[in-house]
């Protein structure tokens, strides 16, 4: 008895040791260096189901698109993995993946995480792995900045986008001075995103003289009948960034049952003409309808080759971005290991010196000199019309 | 799409605060509503068999998405062949029907064969159809939201009108949730105490063996429970959704609620059901509305905790005395 018990303690002590040096996201698994002549990988991280499953499906088939264009030109053999990561989980699959990719050797990039919560996740595991991220979403202000001294990303982790702190004053500025708006209800769903988008708003609008109501409610409410009901009588405006246009979509649709007359104005996470398509209502996004560019022809005809049964919209075209500025990374690095990649860290170490002309987005590419965001970023603001399209206002 | 009327709003509510209690009583009656429909079907299951279905919500669930199917399949909201009542009807119909089904597939391949086990056995299995129901609708359908998009029919109407009550609008929507709650409350009430099968249910629900040596077929009464609770948890499913979007994990909050309204109206009981579901959804309104939503959920269970050390009987309930 007394020899099983010792045996049993034993057993459970390996197992707590080897569990601790198995480890959690400080862990990083040093890449093999790799020929650049065989097939390497990079991942896109993205909501692939759920409610915000149209964003990554949408992001897929422009990422698949562009690897399977660029790569062959720039004389790369990319295979291009996927990583669904519903909304509703939390960042739990983020973080589950990142454990996954960081211990692949031959993973090289990561193309998001999509959402912001996402990216914080995940984002010390890539980092410790030495593995860039480029998020064509991801706009939360403190991965990139540095906010109340704590920066949430890491010098690996990129995006193609400008972050929330020009969203932000773009739709303050625009409920303030174009809506003449008086008296503001800001929605956060509790998580980084919708928190930081809601704060950057709450600001500048009270500093302009805005009366501003704030409500927050969790990411899994369906119902928001108790929610507006608290909306007051007099509100212009509420501004609703949810990650799940069919929320706000139902959100307008409930403020009307309650005779409400507010306009519901969603961030680029609500961006959604399938989903949210109550007329009057505004959303904001960080990149403009790309059939109006003329360089940009021959992409959008070609994507819509390739995807003949989806609809041209503005998630896709940052992540066709996205994995262009990734590939030339690991073309750079290629070229500087004569034909081999020495290190997945080499990768991320080059993302900065990337620059692209006829930039997908309109103009030219460059990176920030001070942050990991592109230079000179900038957002739209669309208005829904009576058919529920989107007309670009600002 | 119609331009919307203008409600007999001012800017500021006038009163305010007595406006603020109405909208938050008609939210707690909307939702309670739907509540007291899956509550029923909890009790009715309890009473006959002495049987908590755990999977009656995600039955409440599947009833929302064969809704959803029977709206697109008849044009959708926007485009529907049929006049609005008659899709309505057909879309709550259908729902009702498809759910009764599912709920006689239930009891026969995951109840029957563990009538006579010990009480953990059905309950056990009754998790794991609630799992099975939830994760596979997710694999088939995936984790998005289902909107019936309600307001596209007739141009809003079902929103816009309606009518105002000291200046709170009550639309038509939840005057149609609420009545055909009230009248399938109703409805099942009629059957359970004024027909020979309800009386057969009464029978069953209070000797089993006694009521099989009478000659009540005791396998017939058990099945039409089933259905009944079923079709209630499919009408439910479909009032839900007409409101909110409907996914596949929705049953589960929704099912634990419409328990919590049996026990406190008093598992067994119908009115109890009935009245539970009413008080749940006001209880859940109130403290969204007067103190925080984060907290709503929490004050629900924990009105279920406090019946359970107090009052386990519910309000309706009978204390079970056995004689030893």
């Amino acid at each position: 008895m007394k020899k099983a018990v010792v045996v049993a303690f034993a057993v459970i002590a390996a197992s707590i040791v080897a569990t601790a040096a198995h480890g959690g996201p400080k862990v990083a698994v040093a890449s093999q260096s790799v020929s650049c002549s065989s097939t390497l990988q990079i991942a896109m991280v993205t909501p692939i189901t759920g409610a915000a499953g149209f964003l990554g499906t949408e992001q897929l088939s422009w990422a698949k698109y562009a690897v399977s264009t660029l790569a062959p030109q720039m004389g790369l053999k990319i295979q291009l993995l996927q990583g669904d990561t519903p909304v509703e989980q939390g960042a739990a699959p983020a973080l589950t993946l990142a454990q996954k990719y960081a211990a692949d050797p031959k993973l090289v990039g990561i193309i998001g995480p999509s959402t912001s919560g996402d990216a914080e996740a995940s984002a010390q595991t890539y980092f410790h792995a030495g593995i860039a991220q480029i998020s064509p979403s991801a706009t939360d202000t403190p991965l990139t900045y540095t906010v109340n001294g704590k920066r949430l990303g890491t010098p690996a982790f990129f995006r193609d986008v400008p972050a929330n702190n020009v969203e932000g004053p773009t739709i303050a500025a625009y409920i303030a001075n174009t809506l003449k708006a008086k008296n503001v209800v800001v929605f956060d769903f509790q998580e980084p995103y919708s928190q930081g988008l809601a704060a950057s708003i709450s600001s500048y609008l009270t500093s302009h003289g805005v009366n501003v109501t704030r409500l927050s409610a969790p990411n899994t409410t369906t119902d928001y009948s108790s929610y507006v009901t608290k909306v007051p009588g007099n509100t212009n405006v509420v501004v609703f960034p949810t990650q799940q246009p069919p929320a706000a979509q139902t959100f307008a649709e409930q403020l009307v049952e309650q005779g409400k007359s507010a306009v519901v104005f969603g961030g680029d996470g609500a961006d959604a003409p399938a989903q949210f398509k109550y007329p009057g209502g505004y959303v904001a996004n960080f990149a403009p309808d790309i059939s109006g560019i003329p360089s940009d022809a021959g992409i959008v005809a070609g994507w819509k080759k390739a995807n003949p049964t989806m609809t041209l919209g503005s998630f896709g075209p940052p992540t066709y971005g996205a994995v262009q500025i990734m590939l030339n990374a690991i073309k750079i690095a290629c070229a500087q290991g004569k034909g081999t990649l020495k290190s997945r860290a080499d990768v991320f170490h080059n993302v900065k010196k990337v620059t692209i002309k006829n930039w997908i987005l309109g103009g030219t590419f460059k990176w920030s000199t001070k942050t990991n965001d592109p230079l000179n970023g900038h957002f739209y603001i669309f208005k829904i019309q009576s058919n529920g399209s989107y007309k670009l206002v600002n | 799409m119609s331009d919307r009327p203008t409600p007999s709003l001012s800017k500021h509510y006038p009163g305010e605060s007595l406006q603020f209690f109405i909208q938050l009583s008609l939210d707690g009656l909307t939702i309670g509503s739907v509540y007291a429909l899956v509550a029923l079907g909890y009790t009715l299951i309890y009473g006959v068999l002495k049987l908590l279905n755990f999977a009656h919500g995600d039955v409440f669930m599947v009833g929302s998405f064969i809704g959803y199917g029977v709206l697109q399949a008849l044009g959708g909201a926007s485009n529907p062949v049929v006049p609005v009542w008659l899709l309505l009807v057909l879309v709550t119909l259908a729902a009702m029907a498809g759910c009764a089904v599912l709920g006689v597939v239930i009891e026969r391949f995951a109840y029957r064969p563990l009538r006579n086990a010990p009480r953990i056995a059905p309950l056990i299995s009754a998790l794991g159809v609630s799992f099975f129901l939830s994760n596979s609708m997710q694999l088939e359908f995936g984790a998005q939201q289902f909107n019936y998009a309600s307001y596209n029919l007739s141009g809003g109407a079902l929103y816009f009108h309606g009518f105002d009550l000291d200046h709170v609008h009550i639309p038509l929507l939840r005057i149609i949730t609420i009545g055909s709650a009230f009248a399938l409350m109703v409805v099942l009430w009629f059957l359970v105490n004024r027909t020979r099968t309800g009386k057969a249910m009464r029978a069953t629900s209070f000797d089993r063996e006694a009521a099989a040596m009478l000659g009540i077929d005791i396998d017939r009464v058990i099945v039409f429970t089933f259905i009944l609770g079923s079709a209630l948890a499919g009408a439910a499913g479909v009032m839900f959704a007409l409101r909110v979007p409907t996914f596949a994990a929705v049953g589960f909050t929704t099912g634990l609620k419409g328990f919590t309204a049996a026990v406190i109206g008093g598992i067994g009981s119908i009115p109890g059901a009935m009245v539970g579901g009413i008080l749940l959804g006001c209880a859940e309104s109130y403290t969204a509305g007067y103190w925080t939503t984060a907290w709503s959920d929490l004050v629900v269970f924990s009105i279920l905790i406090a019946f359970m050390i107090f009052r386990p009987q519910g309000l309706f309930g009978r204390v079970d005395i056995r004689k030893v």
